[in-house]
């Protein structure tokens, strides 16, 4: 017994390594393809990229028009996430495709698809990161973020690129173009104000902690939340600090604007509204759930809509912060809910369903999709 | 599974951070230096056990020659001298089991501080010690280190950040070769090999973690390696020094012949 022991602990030791290794799924740096259904609804037409597919949906029945790639077991392209960039004539998603072997490495591509037919046109593998948001276009230009550092601009129509600037962190904030201005925040605590045509430097805004979230604009005043707790009002032009209001903890989703008040949610589930002029706290109302993304706001701005991780969806009146109804659900609401007419489009994860359409009055679920659920 | 370790240590890198510089590799460093400082007596102990063990060389093999074609029984009176000397031969063990729970918490905590992915930072969110000086605002960590991202694995396009792998295996070896327990000259016995085997099964195992793990924890292991190693010539002190003495002699006779 005693000889059984000492002989053969250094191979239990082993095996005791591997298996801890193993119960502990942590998959270190290497990039998890894991993320949040990205969803963009363009008048009937619902554009998701979602697991091994960016697909486009009939918004009344979630009816299935295309796929890219249509057979994704044969034909694999990737984990697509991120919500898709629509434009006249074409779709612009983007997948990370997991390293095939020991030493291989990840690629990350953006896919620019015809938008009736969902066939191929280009693609662009030239970055080195994962592309966590969506990009934004412009006429012709088509900007995004990447884990690699850099803001890349290609031409829509060839994905020739245009410029590239480079930032000292991650970017995995979606773009927000206005006019011939790009402004995108990055990880290395930075906004950045960048001509459209050149990618050159109009300002940049340093915070005290990073950017993950897209400004939103009213007037000339930008409203964008960061890491360091704070919501700051930011001159469009200049780049100068107007207010900033500060929260409980990071603000992560992008907040959104109606008329004088600005609705921004952190991440300990406190959602507040604020004057837009002031920076003034209206209400406040706290969750008591993980939000990671910005609420949605319905047309005519009354009812104001917020996903928390633990999978519920919380529907509040914008006059106080009330909550109208809430509905619960076995995943995440990672993303923030997509709003279009009356319906509500919810995105879930760790969930069979990935999107569940429901009426914005109520929450009673129109339908979800996908239909039938492979086990 | 070990996020009650990592989140303490992500808060505790990020508070090295702070104070040093605002340098990652720096934090990771002085996050080493303490887990081992921790671990200290429980590392110390192993090594004077093996320290021990060498004491004890001309024993063992007397009871190798003696009972050289009884296997059953040498093992048998291997442990009767072990147990009368007081010394646990499995005691190696111990100290490599504690750290491992540390290796699993550190891999979290680096992917918290440096996270690849949004999930990943989401998470750690919620669990940022605010009340420590200078850490609201720090998350994610700046993760460049010679141009490599600290908290991704080796990638071909970065050919030399697959250099840190080969380091862990070459400093890992060198402790292994140095921390083993001895085995006689002519021990054929199947302990022995695995003994010499392990001492590049365990290297190159760390080498393949550290091939698909982040960069940051190839850092841990090649300074952990490095201080162990500085351990163990502390510990050995005038023993090492006859040692280089007589292998001095011994070479100094050769020249004169």
């Amino acid at each position: 017994m005693n000889r059984s022991l000492t002989q053969r602990w250094p191979i239990a030791l082993a095996m005791l390594a591997a298996l801890l290794l193993g119960m502990s799924g942590c998959a270190g740096g290497s990039a998890r393809p894991t993320s949040w259904t990205g969803l963009t609804v363009v008048g009937e037409r619902l554009y998701v990229a979602d697991l091994e597919q960016a697909r486009v949906l009939n918004s009344a029945d979630a009816d299935p028009l295309w796929a890219f790639p249509k057979d994704p077991k044969e034909d694999k392209r990737g984990v697509f996430y991120a919500a898709p960039a629509v434009g006249e004539g074409y779709v612009i998603v983007t997948s990370q495709v997991p390293a095939s072997g020991f030493l291989s490495q990840s690629k990350n591509i953006i896919w620019a698809l015809d938008r009736d037919a969902g066939s191929l046109l280009w693609h662009f593998d030239g970055a080195a990161g994962q592309y966590v948001e969506g990009g934004a276009l412009s006429d012709d230009i088509f900007v995004i973020g990447n884990s690699d550092g850099n803001v890349y601009a290609l031409n829509v129509e060839n994905s020739a690129l245009r410029w590239t600037f480079e930032t000292e962190h991650h970017v995995w904030a979606m773009p927000l173009i206005v006019s011939d201005t790009v402004y995108i925040g990055s990880m290395d605590r930075h906004l950045y104000a960048l001509n459209l045509s050149d990618g050159k430097v109009r300002w940049d805004f340093h915070a005290e902690g990073a950017f993950a979230g897209t400004p939103a604009l009213r007037d000339d005043t930008l409203y964008i939340g960061a890491f360091d707790d704070r919501l700051y009002a930011i001159d469009a032009h200049t780049g100068t600090e107007r207010w900033h209001f500060a929260g409980e903890n990071w603000f992560w989703g992008s907040p959104v604007v109606y008329n004088d008040t600005i609705y921004a949610a952190d991440v300990n589930g406190n959602v507040y509204a604020v004057d837009a002029e002031t920076g003034v706290q209206i209400w406040h109302q706290s969750l008591d759930a993980p939000v990671r993304a910005g609420p949605a706001l319905t047309e005519d701005g009354s009812q104001l809509f917020v996903g928390s991780e633990n999978g519920t969806l919380y529907t509040l009146d914008t006059a106080d912060g009330f909550v109208m109804w809430s509905r619960e659900s076995k995943g995440q609401v990672l993303s923030t809910p997509v709003v279009s007419g009356s319906v509500l489009y919810e995105l879930l994860i760790s969930e069979p369903h990935r999107i569940r359409a429901l009426h914005i009055d109520n929450g009673r679920e129109i339908w979800a999709y996908p239909y039938t659920v492979e086990e | 599974m070990f996020d009650f370790i990592a989140y303490p240590m992500a808060n505790l890198i990020l508070l090295l951070y702070t104070f040093l510089g605002h340098s990652t590799v720096a934090a990771i460093a002085a996050l080493t230096l303490l887990i081992n400082l921790l671990v200290l007596p429980l590392t110390l102990s192993q090594q004077r056990s093996a320290r021990k063990m060498q004491g004890f060389q001309p024993q063992l093999e007397k009871l190798q020659k003696k009972y050289a074609k009884d296997k059953e029984r040498l093992a048998q009176e291997q442990m009767k001298l072990y147990k009368e000397a007081g010394i646990n031969p499995m005691g190696g063990c111990l100290p490599l089991l504690i750290q491992m729970p540390i290796w699993f918490g550190l891999i979290g905590a680096i992917r918290y501080c440096i996270p690849s992915t949004p999930l990943d930072l989401f998470g750690f969110s919620h669990h940022i010690y605010k009340w420590l000086p200078g850490i609201v605002g720090l998350v994610p960590l700046h993760s460049e280190f010679l141009e490599m991202d600290l908290g991704q694995p080796p990638n071909p396009a970065q050919w030399w950040s697959y250099s840190l792998p080969v380091l862990v295996f070459v400093t890992s070896w060198l402790q292994q070769k140095l921390m083993a327990p001895p085995t006689t000259s002519d021990d054929k016995s199947q302990a022995a090999m695995m003994s010499q085997q392990m001492q590049i099964m365990m290297p190159l195992m760390m080498m393949f973690f550290t091939l698909q793990y982040s960069i940051g924890l190839s850092i841990y292991f090649v300074i952990s390696s490095l201080i162990r190693i500085a351990q163990y010539y502390l510990v050995q002190g005038d023993r090492s020094g006859e040692k280089i003495s007589s292998k001095w002699q011994v070479w100094l006779k050769q020249r004169k012949q």
